[in-house]
């Protein structure tokens, strides 16, 4: 089929201007540098900012190495042109995933059945330092660390991870006589009561936060329930996915409820993350749960529009023990087949680019968690938290976890669209008022089957 | 049939117009209609300028914040750049699109071959065959080439066009034959004749064609979306999504900025080519 | 057994398509039913019919036998008329080059080669796609069969047999009552009028067949039908309306036409994020317009946010897309007044006919081929392009009510990377095109033609 294509590309008017050239070379050197490509799901001005900037001091500093950084719109769109890039046998050397594609990262392969990715513990090898860059794999907090060990192994390098916090309006809390956020859903209720009960209250309802399939496995997480079989997943392959679980049917049911009573604002579409944020910051609603990664922004924004935000944990469900919430967000995996000079320098980058002081930055840049215990330190012996306690809540509530399955997170086959499932189960409840059980054992079905074709193709 | 009037859409009958009444109220519907088909546009440009704080607070006066919008839009979020891609998709498009349809019609016209009516049919019956309902294999097979985040994987695919390979047949099926026996008599080869005679006479087709396929490509959401993954690459409208949160949240100024920019490339092609545009629509109506 | 079904389909359709005049004519169609049922059978392993298969695949292995033995039956006797009619007139056309027999194949490559590479082949495999499990970049492939097609019909495989054959059945009864109706009469009016309108039974009966369970392909034909059918409807009579309006002299009629047909350059998604700016709950205009005359007259009305409204959430999108329409609808209709024949209007004037008449009984005849046109690329615009739409108003939302089929194809194969499910749907969606097609050439006939050569 190829060949037949060179006549077509010869009536092409147009050539098929670039084509990824190998770079070889077992010696890098500041005249014929390497070139580490980077694919980085963020478009924002600071995030994909901040990768730019980080990528351009390494390069200073190595001149022997050039770091590109090509952006993308979402998490979603790099998961999917990194299977494109992958099926081709021209992945990047760096590539951000999210923790839902944790599973599906680990079982890509080429096209002669090797996998893709390396294992960043095993490339290390126990080294301490890699071109002069100090080694942090090793210092990386326990959440992240948990969620992302298999067979006692980090395969990526945690980068950006949050966890699901509140943020409060308290200009209308304290309107509303509430001097503390509520931290249990009983205690959200009460307060939801009295703020929607003033005169002036919010305009499109008290509390709101994105129908994300994440919420969904933080509210299980908290109660200790597990997403999959197999410790979630941990201790072999997942096999059976768990979503009508008496905790998550909970769950479901109580964000049910609180839509029916106008207190939860749906804004309508699915992974809302824009809509639920503008209703916040729009004063329309008072509460927003939502993910720590913002909590530098929206802190701000409250500034900018006169009110003061406070940040405090999830809230959970008083009737259960509160096992723990689980983080979110992404790592850096490195692509596997890479010359030891290409390696190295994509090693020494990923441990420059997390190293307390590009953490601390981090950090304080978005929201996102200081991802090691250096980082951590280092932003306290600064003052930091002192001076910006919002900042300090994802870490103490991933702290607050108990290391169990439930509270580690799920490891599954086809994460991405049996999320989608939940969420469309979960407004198919909202909006159209559709039987919990029945709904959420329908998208049970679904899952399952979305999770034994994905084990068809990739299991055992 | 070359339509000479430059007014021709209008039918003059006596001193009113066949459809005419009295003029007034018509003028006052025609306005109507013309505010609520502006109303989105003039709204849009209202919001380009304001903050999301004015927006939220609803004030009809412009903001002063056009400079900064157009500043983060263009530069930081390089519309520019996408603004060029899709300028260079639909140009290399529009013109491949031409010329394959004008070599085609001149085929069919112009020349006796066996078989030719199965060819005709071959591509009749693409007419029926959108890309959307494969997109997902053609995806795939245009990821197999390696075409991926490349101008090529954005134009060769819509190089060739039935509509216009038939709208250039109809269009020399009704020049008159004697041309190309002069032509020929001359001892014109098939593409003399094409580039000297047929074109020439087929200004009218030719910009008809160019507005609506630069539209068409403009306009092209989908396809860009599957296609190009690198934002240094992408075309306008998938660019545009990229736009809808640029510091936290929705930023509704800055988007709408950018979606009026983007409107307007196509829109002047269509005021420059609205001539040509407008008769060889009549033309083809004409059948 | 659904072996032997297939045969006797495969060979009853063969002879219908092809003719059954004489004997031998008769056995020709059935044996190319046999074969073109025989080809596709084949090409699937004969996989609907083994005994781990579900009867619903069953029944769509013998309706694929069918479909194939219409197609080759049909086929080849276009290719004989063709051939006969080829013979018989031949082509008397002066002026034709009499060059070497490459020169047409050299001029005419382009367009083939493109054609077949990036139409038929992706075409052909989104056929062998839909059969299949598989992921991009999987590193197995599994067969399915035509489970990816039973999984979007009703579990019942009697429903799936039945209902289209009730459906079809009622078509030939039309077809039927047209030819036995006595010429002239009533019941041969009747007859006529209802003739076009037997495409409408089959639509009806496809929600039937469709899965209804949550998440069913049900919700998806039907929010197609709707967002379709109501844009279509809407954008012709306003463009018409408007064209009325916009003929004729008058002054400044050029910078009216240009004022209103300017959307027409304005693309799918910035109408998508035009609307979403006016209906946005938190920022837009509507919502505060109708806020406000709610605070002024005293009552507490605000307006739903659409995206929580299944029927405010398709009428913004079928909004956007009629605004997005009417400029190019516009351009057409006005192209179309002027062929309404001016001496006929002179004369209903002078007759005293007032402008409804006129309008009724010589401008829309007139118009019927732009209209026909016009719907045609409407229909197409509110079955792909409003993607583009719909990805920037509402995503789908709410709980799928705004998801149309090119939508669901997309976060299918793509959003969920199953890439055998999204060409399944693509194969339904590429039928519904055929048939629509078929319909128009069946409509316009001796209307429209593109003639032979």
């Amino acid at each position: 089929m190829k060949k037949l294509f060179g006549l077509l590309v010869a009536f092409s008017l147009v050539a098929a201007a670039c084509s990824g050239s190998d770079e070889g070379g077992a010696e890098a050197t500041a005249e014929n540098p390497v070139t580490i490509q980077m694919w980085v799901a963020f478009s924002d001005d600071a995030r994909l900012g901040f990768a730019e900037d980080r990528a351009a001091e390494f390069t200073a500093n190595h001149p022997e190495y050039i770091v590109e950084v090509t952006s993308f719109d979402s998490y979603n769109t790099v998961f999917e042109q990194a299977q494109l890039a992958i099926d081709e046998g021209n992945p990047p050397e760096i590539i951000h995933f999210f923790e839902a594609a944790t599973q599906e990262a680990l079982d890509a392969v080429d096209k002669d059945g090797n996998p893709i990715f390396q294992s960043v513990t095993e490339a290390i090898d126990g080294r301490t330092e890699i071109l002069g860059e100090e080694v942090v794999l090793g210092d990386v907090v326990s959440a992240a660390t948990n969620y992302y060990t298999i067979d006692g192994q980090l395969y990526s390098m945690p980068w950006n991870t949050s966890s699901t916090t509140m943020f409060s309006n308290m200009d209308i809390l304290e309107a509303a006589g509430i001097s503390e956020p509520p931290k249990t859903w009983a205690e959200v209720e009460t307060a939801c009561d009295a703020i929607m009960g003033m005169p002036d209250a919010p305009s499109e309802g008290c509390i709101t936060w994105p129908n994300h399939g994440w919420f969904f496995e933080q509210a299980l997480g908290q109660a200790g329930a597990n997403l999959a079989n197999n410790d979630n997943g941990r201790a072999g392959r997942a096999t059976e996915v768990m979503l009508n679980s008496d905790a998550a049917l909970d769950y479901v049911q109580w964000w049910s409820d609180m839509e029916d009573s106008g207190n939860y604002l749906y804004t309508g579409t699915q992974r809302d993350w824009d809509g639920t944020s503008a209703a916040f910051q729009a004063q329309n609603v008072a509460m927003l749960v939502y993910s720590s990664s913002d909590t530098t922004a929206l802190t701000a924004a409250g500034d900018e529009n006169g009110f003061k935000v406070q940040s405090s944990f999830m809230p959970f469900n008083q009737d259960r023990e509160y096992a723990g919430n689980l983080i979110g967000g992404a790592t850096l995996w490195m692509t596997a087949g890479m010359d030891t000079a290409t390696q190295d320098g994509a090693l020494a980058f990923l441990n420059y680019f997390s190293n307390p002081e590009n953490a601390a930055a981090w950090h304080k840049l978005t929201g996102y968690i200081p991802i090691t215990n250096s980082a951590v330190s280092r932003l306290d012996g600064e003052g930091w938290y002192a001076e910006s306690p919002n900042s300090k809540v994802a870490s103490d509530q991933l702290d607050a976890a108990a290391n169990t399955p439930a509270s580690t997170g799920a490891l599954l086959g086809n994460f991405v669209a049996i999320r989608d499932v939940v969420t469309a189960a979960i407004e198919d409840i909202l909006v159209n008022d559709a039987d919990v059980a029945t709904r959420m054992q329908s998208a049970q079905d679904e899952a399952q089957s979305l999770l034994d074709d994905y084990n068809e193709l990739y299991g055992g | 049939m070359a339509v000479r009037e430059q007014d021709n859409l209008t039918i003059n009958v006596g001193k009113k117009g066949v459809f005419v009444g009295r003029d007034w109220p018509r003028h006052a519907a025609l306005l109507l209609a013309i505010a609520l088909v502006v109303f989105p546009l003039a709204y849009a440009a209202l919001i380009a300028t304001q903050s999301n704080a004015q927006v939220f607070s609803f004030k009809l006066t412009p903001g002063g914040n056009l400079g900064k919008h157009f500043d983060q839009v263009w530069n930081d979020r390089s519309l520019g750049r996408f603004m060029w891609n899709s300028v260079v998709q639909a140009v290399l498009i529009t013109v491949a699109k031409t010329i394959l349809s004008l070599l085609a019609g001149l085929a069919f016209v112009y020349f006796k071959f066996r078989g030719k009516w199965l060819v005709f049919f071959f591509v009749l019956i693409t007419l029926m065959m959108p890309t959307e309902v494969m997109i997902l294999a053609l995806f795939r097979f245009v990821s197999d080439l390696g075409w991926k985040d490349s101008m090529a994987g954005l134009v060769v695919p819509f190089a060739a066009s039935a509509t216009g390979a038939f709208l250039f047949r109809q269009h020399f099926a009704n020049l008159p034959r004697d041309l190309s026996e002069a032509a020929q008599i001359d001892g014109a080869s098939p593409l003399q004749f094409l580039f000297k005679i047929l074109i020439p006479l087929s200004w009218n087709v030719v910009g008809a064609l160019a507005v609506i396929q630069f539209v068409f490509v403009w306009n092209m959401y989908l396809w860009p979306v599957l296609i190009i993954s690198d934002r240094d690459k992408q075309v306008v409208q998938v660019g545009l999504q990229g736009l809808q949160s640029i510091d936290v949240g929705l930023t509704f100024g800055p988007l709408m900025l950018a979606a009026l920019l983007a409107s307007i490339p196509p829109a002047l092609v269509f005021i420059a080519l609205q001539k040509p545009f407008m008769s060889g629509f009549a033309l083809s109506a004409d059948k | 057994m659904g072996i032997l079904a297939s045969v006797i389909i495969s060979a009853l359709l063969g002879a219908l398509s092809f003719g059954y005049k004489s004997r031998r004519e008769g056995a020709m169609g059935a044996a190319l039913g046999i074969l073109g049922g025989a080809v596709i059978l084949g090409a699937l392993g004969f996989c609907t019919f083994a005994s781990d298969a579900e009867s619903t695949e069953g029944v769509l292995g013998v309706a694929l036998a069918g479909a194939f033995a219409w197609m080759f039956g049909a086929g080849t006797k276009a290719v004989f008329n063709q051939r006969a009619a080829d013979l018989g007139s031949g082509e008397i056309r002066t002026g034709t080059y009499n060059l070497s027999w490459w020169w047409p194949w050299l001029l005419l490559s382009p367009t083939l080669l493109i054609l077949v590479f990036f139409l038929y082949l992706p075409a052909y495999q989104t056929f062998t796609l839909s059969t299949k499990l598989t992921r991009l970049g999987a590193p197995r492939v599994a067969d399915r069969c035509l489970s990816n097609f039973s999984d979007i019909l009703v579990v019942n495989p009697t429903t799936v047999a039945i209902i289209p054959l009730i459906a079809i059945a009622a078509i030939w009864g039309i077809g039927l009552w047209n030819r036995l109706a006595m010429p002239g009469s009533t019941n041969a009016a009747i007859a006529a009028a209802v003739r076009p309108f037997g495409i409408l039974i089959l639509i009806f009966a496809f929600y039937f067949i469709f899965e209804n369970e949550n998440g069913g392909y049900r919700q998806i034909y039907v929010n197609t039908l709707i967002i379709s059918g109501f844009t279509v409807g809407l954008a012709m009579i306003a463009g018409l309306a408007l064209a009325y309006l916009a003929f004729g002299r008058i002054k400044g009629i050029t910078v009216y036409r240009t004022l209103l047909i300017w959307p027409y350059a304005i693309s799918p998604p910035v109408a998508g994020i035009l609307f979403f700016m006016m209906f946005n709950a938190t920022g837009g205009i509507l919502a505060h317009v109708v806020d406000s005359f709610g605070n002024f007259v005293g009552l507490d009305v605000s307006l739903p946010n659409y995206t929580k409204s299944v029927g405010l959430a398709r009428a913004t999108i079928i909004l956007a897309s009629v605004w997005k329409l009417l400029g190019y609808n516009l351009l057409f209709f006005l192209a179309g007044l002027q062929t309404v024949p001016r001496a006929q209007i002179e004369a209903a004037t002078l007759d005293g006919a007032n402008s409804w008449q006129r309008f009724r009984k010589i401008v829309v005849p007139a118009l019927g081929p732009i209209a026909f046109f016009l719907l045609i690329t409407n229909l197409t615009y509110s079955f792909f392009d409003v993607y583009g739409t719909i990805d920037f108003l509402t995503k789908g939302a709410p709980a799928g009510a705004t998801s149309v089929a090119i939508y669901e194809i997309i976060r299918v194969g793509v959003d969920n990377g199953d890439l055998g499910r999204g060409a399944a749907q693509s194969v339904i969606l590429f039928l519904a095109v055929i048939g629509l097609t078929a319909w128009q050439f069946r409509q316009s006939e001796g209307r429209i033609s593109y003639g032979s050569t």
